[in-house]
């Protein structure tokens, strides 16, 4: 393992060099500290509760709880009043002599559903001022589902769309971009395991069932040094823990699909679980009687469903285990009915995470994980004595340690190491014509190490001043065994093979991450941040066209490709009015990302069968700027928030477009969500979102030329993304009735109509041409997905 | 050739299951859109190709405006009239003489020999324009049959058996033409096809299959924009029991075959909502289309 030891010192160093600079916090001083710590869950359930507030009133030193619901303050001896709160919560305050380390764990229980606040985001009152994460948003999942939903499936994925800075990658699309970054420059973790693929159906819903969900964290610039492996942004998925006070049932039957939850103590106050399912059941109408026999669409078959199972076991006071998957699978089937032709085409992810939480004293809390991540796309199909089949997926086997050591009220440092052991396997294929197998070349799959140790201190300089200082030292190895095709450049014939051994090293990468922000206070209710990343990531995902799909190859760094390197400069002020009923913001960012890939031009699927994928690659590079408004009011019965985005995003490739740089396919100039909820009384709540965005780039020929077999051949200008189309808008809204409350039988209706007004929103345009009375008409054609669309969910718990 | 087409099953498939959940159960809209595109230069076109033991044919034209309505009046009269051609095989050159005022050029000294390498000379308005092809070997199919697709009665797929010579670089293209006569039906009387006529996917090489032995299959192609009867109902893409089916199965060389491979995915691309741009891959310096060598051989097929 000589790979990590210069890694290993480096970190080392690092941690003496910080322990050092802490120890001399406050010299001289011979005033006593003690810590006051504990874990934080809600009373019903037994949950977690990340991100609640715990402070002291006394000259207000506060935190919040960590993603496992725990605290830690260390104050100078003396008298405290220790207060916890989490909106939707009953707060609780404490009385603490602190003479003694004292641990304090406290269940905070709901407010009754009178004084219920329909709130989309639990945080501090005002956090967003007080904090210093910039771009940073948390969506409760609970809140979410009153807004209005797409054929009644609640989306985590689409409800973070609307947030600025966020954009959607289409037409009920769950794929998105941030600030100018492409979809492989998000890192999606469900329960710290990562999903390449978080989509169904080609991205109409995400993989997300929102009722095995409990909180969703979007951070999208400042990324502290505990993140890495991608340069736009985290998305970081938490699966419900299960209730361990009483068994649970939840379900809900949607427009296409329906839900079942179960969750309870296996032993009560220590250990829970939670199974979660979910399934379409379009495909059960897709048979007769629904369909004629004749149809076309007979012989189809689709659905898609996820699992999603987790167990926790309080081992003691300091010691937790979490043990969580999800397994989910989308199939398509077609058979022909009269001819031999079949298709069959599943693809989907699997994770399994293992936790272990420790707390080694009331400063000390650690998690170590295993994580194990699969993706897989396959497509089979042939006809009569052919047969073809494609494969393509990403399985990683990872481990971490994330340690957060909490030496005075001052500082939180948070250090750890990640490994991850990645197997790649791009496009490949097999086909054969009776008892003849053709050559498709051999399964090639790459493989690499993927590693990182990372050193984070959020820093309370003064009461104004607040600074965040992380460094991440990243290790990317590409290893054998592995074939590289050397290629003839211009006739594209393989002319040699270097072949590496098992282990035999490739390519290394090691590089240095700064990262740094910081927060100024201007005053209680106004605050100035500023932040400054740099990111690399070690892994790229080829894909054809601007939108994620099952088909998109994910491939590592190599001897060909370089990592894609991210810096980000970004610019915030913050300021809150009426006593934090209000919040608003606005921040600046500039970012450029090296590395970038594309195929080259004119690059077709099956380019990649028998070759190295990265073979058809070229490189550039792209930069993005922009400014992001937002207004939120939090509480009351009427509250949402309205976000406006004004942003460029460029790309710039020697080999395409002739050199020049141009605007990316997804460059919006404007994109706009506005996102309302009136609580009426009790059961009835509303909600209404707006969105507009800028119309996407695209491609159009320019000319066009007749061949003599009569076929029209389009010929592209110099200037790639030459035309874009018309914007996209679009009004949503919805009413959710909860039912009476009876004994322990609970239930709500939610009535969504997506595209209120009937916008006719692009999502292609194509061209047809008619010939008719000697004349050739070449017609533009704008197809649009989705008309107006009511659905009815409903929802039950018991 | 059935494995490329499955490859490109993949894009379509996308489409297809999209609109399986989307389209059929709410019908998605369409409607007429006016895309503004700046007025762009027309360029030179030249489509021409040289087969063994044939004259080279030569057109030559500009390109039109994307958008607008093109009669096909029109269309002859885009020919480029009064262009300097030349053919030369390394030895001999000949100036092609054009055909009327239509822009299309002819040799009537000069035909193609197998294993050479003919280059193109166009001088059109001051404009040089360059391009070179090669016509392959000849590779035989070694036997040709009509076989009924799954449970169909008389409908079904043209199949071949093909040895591919042992050297890696072999690329075909695949022609087919019912020579037999409608017997009912307004084209009763007329012969099926007036010309040869390429499936989709006509074109493909032996990347895969070196030197192997096999069976494939091809379904019937059509003209675009066609009326006839059997290219709109049930009939589509098959051929049937009845037909006399000529199959003229060609060698191309590398360039050729890039060339329709890239124009048949672009035809295939369009409407692709998750297609990206497919330019097509000319071999022409200093102006668009092709210029290609064919190598054919032809079988005699009657479907029983």
């Amino acid at each position: 393992m000589r790979f990590f030891f210069p890694g290993v010192s480096f970190f080392l160093s690092l941690c003496f060099f910080s322990i050092n600079l802490f120890a001399q916090d406050k010299p001289g001083q011979e005033i006593r500290k003690y810590t006051i710590s504990g874990f934080v869950k809600e009373a019903s359930s037994g949950e977690s509760l990340l991100g609640t507030n715990v402070y002291v009133k006394e000259g207000l030193h506060g935190t919040s709880t960590n993603a496992y619901g725990f605290y830690s303050l260390t104050l100078p001896k003396g008298n405290y009043t220790l207060v916890v709160s989490f909106i939707g919560y009953i707060e609780q305050q404490f009385k603490i002599n602190l003479d003694k380390d004292v641990r304090q764990n406290v269940s905070l229980d709901n407010k009754p559903v009178e004084t219920r606040e329909v709130t989309v985001t639990a945080e501090k009152e005002d956090k967003n001022v007080q904090g210093i994460e910039m771009g940073k948003n948390t969506l409760e999942v609970e809140k979410i589902k009153t807004l209005p939903s797409f054929l009644g499936e609640v989306d985590v994925l689409k409800s973070i769309q609307l947030l600025p800075g966020v954009q959607s990658a289409g037409e009920g699309n769950t794929g998105f971009y941030v600030r100018g970054g492409g979809p492989d420059q998000n890192l999606i973790l469900l329960d710290e395991a990562t999903v390449y693929n978080a989509s169904h159906l080609f991205g109409f819903f995400s993989v997300f069932n929102a009722d095995a969900v409990q909180n969703i964290t979007l951070t999208k610039g400042g990324m502290p040094a505990n993140y890495g492996g991608r340069l736009a942004s985290v998305l970081d998925i938490q699966m419900k823990e299960g209730n361990n006070q009483k068994f649970n049932v939840d379900g809900g039957i949607g427009f296409i699909a329906s839900r079942l939850t179960i969750q309870g103590p296996i032993k009560k106050d220590t250990s829970s679980f939670i199974v979660s399912a979910r399934r379409t059941f379009v495909d059960l109408f897709m048979g007769k009687p629904f369909v004629k026999a004749s149809s076309n669409i007979n012989g189809n078959k689709y659905y898609f469903y996820d699992l999603n199972a987790k167990v926790n076991y309080r081992l003691s006071d300091k010691n937790r285990l979490f043990l969580s998957s999800y397994f989910g699978r989308d199939v398509f089937n077609y058979k022909s009915p009269k001819s031999s032709f079949y298709i069959k085409v599943p693809w989907g992810n699997a994770t399994a995470t293992a936790r272990w939480n420790h707390l080694f004293n009331d400063q000390l809390f650690m998690n170590t994980s295993l994580i194990y991540t699969d993706y897989n796309f396959q497509f089979e199909g042939g006809q009569d004595v052919f047969s073809f089949k494609l494969f393509s997926g990403i399985t990683d086997y990872g481990t971490k340690a994330d340690l957060t050591w909490l030496p005075d009220v001052r500082n939180t440092v948070k250090f750890g190491v990640n490994y991850i052991y990645h197997i790649f396997v791009p496009s490949n294929a097999s086909a054969k014509s009776g008892s003849v197998v053709f050559d498709l070349g051999k399964i090639l799959r790459e493989y690499a190490h993927d590693g990182a140790l990372y050193i984070n201190d959020d820093f309370d300089v003064s009461e104004k001043l607040k600074l965040n200082g992380g460094l991440r030292f990243t290790l990317f190895q590409q290893v054998g065994p592995f074939d590289r095709f050397i290629k003839d450049p211009v006739k594209k014939t393989i002319v040699d093979t270097i072949s590496y051994t098992s282990g035999q090293s490739v390519k290394s990468y090691h590089h240095l991450e700064p990262r740094f922000s910081m927060r100024y206070s201007l005053n209680h209710l106004s605050s100035i941040k500023a932040s400054y990343t740099q990111n690399y990531q070690y892994i790229h995902l080829a894909s054809l066209s601007a939108i994620s799909l099952p088909t998109d190859v994910w491939i590592p760094s190599s001897d060909k490709v370089e990592p894609q390197f991210g810096t980000q400069y970004a610019l915030g002020y913050f300021r809150n009015f009426k006593n934090n009923l209000y919040e608003t913001s606005v921040e600046v960012y500039y970012k450029e990302m090296k590395n970038q890939i594309e195929y080259e031009d004119g690059y077709m699927p099956e380019n990649s069968v028998n070759d190295n994928v990265d073979n058809n690659f070229v490189f550039g590079k792209g930069w993005s700027y922009g400014a992001e408004f937002f207004v939120k009011k939090a509480k009351g019965k009427f509250n949402g928030w309205i976000g406006y985005t004004l942003a460029w995003t460029k790309r710039n490739f020697p080999d395409l477009n002739n050199g020049n740089t141009y605007f990316a396919k997804f460059d919006r100039r404007h994109d706009v969500s506005i996102v309302l909820v009136y609580e009426l009384n009790k059961r009835w709540t509303f909600g209404a979102t707006w969105v507009y965005a800028t119309g996407n780039l695209n491609t159009f020929p320019e000319r066009l030329y007749f061949l003599s077999n009569g076929n029209i051949v389009e010929d592209y200008g110099s200037q790639r993304n030459n035309y874009r189309l018309p914007s996209y808008h679009r009004l949503d809204i919805s009413a959710t009735l909860y039912g009476k409350k009876k004994k322990k039988y609970q239930s709500s209706w939610n009535f969504s109509v997506f595209n209120v007004y009937d916008r006719y929103n692009p999502y292609i345009i194509y061209f047809d041409n008619k010939f008719e009375n000697n004349t050739i008409t070449i017609q533009a054609k704008q197809i649009s997905l989705f008309p107006m669309l009511p659905s009815v969910t409903y929802n039950f718990s018991f | 050739m059935i494995p490329e087409n499955l490859i490109r099953m993949k894009k379509v498939l996308i489409v297809v299951t999209a609109f399986i959940i989307t389209g059929t159960i709410f019908s998605s809209c369409e409607k007429d859109v006016t895309v503004d595109i700046p007025q762009s230069d027309s360029k030179v076109v030249v489509e021409g190709y040289i087969e063994t033991g044939q004259y080279p044919v030569v057109r030559l034209s500009y390109t039109l405006p994307f958008f607008g309505t093109i009669s096909t009046l029109n269309f002859l009269q885009n020919g480029i009239s009064g262009a300097v051609v030349t053919v030369s095989d390394g030895t001999s050159t000949d100036t092609l003489q054009e055909f009327l005022n239509y822009g299309i050029y002819f040799s009537t000294h000069l035909t193609g020999t197998a294993g050479r390498i003919y280059s193109l000379h166009v001088l059109v308005n001051g404009n040089s324009i360059s391009a070179v092809t090669t016509i392959p070997q000849q590779v035989k199919l070694d036997s040709t049959w009509f076989k009924v697709d799954g449970s169909r009665d008389s409908l079904g797929f043209i199949w071949a058996h093909l040895t591919d010579p042992d050297s890696l670089g072999n690329n075909y293209r695949w022609f087919a033409r019912r020579i037999n006569h409608y017997q009912y039906g307004e084209d009763a009387g007329k012969i099926k096809d007036s010309i040869f006529i390429t499936p989709r996917g006509s074109v493909f090489d032996d990347k895969f299959f070196n030197g192997k032995s096999f069976d494939f299959g091809y379904n019937r192609g059509s003209m675009p924009n066609s009326n006839k009867a059997d290219d709109n109902n049930d009939e589509k893409i098959f051929f049937k029991r009845g037909d006399t089916v000529i199959v003229k199965f060609c060698s191309i060389d590398r360039a050729h075959f890039e060339f329709w491979r890239s124009e048949e995915t672009q035809v295939n691309s369009n409407g692709n909502p998750f297609g990206s741009p497919a330019p097509v891959i000319s071999n022409i310096n200093g102006g668009l289309g092709i210029w290609g060598g064919y190598n054919p051989t032809y079988d005699t097929v009657i479907a029983r």
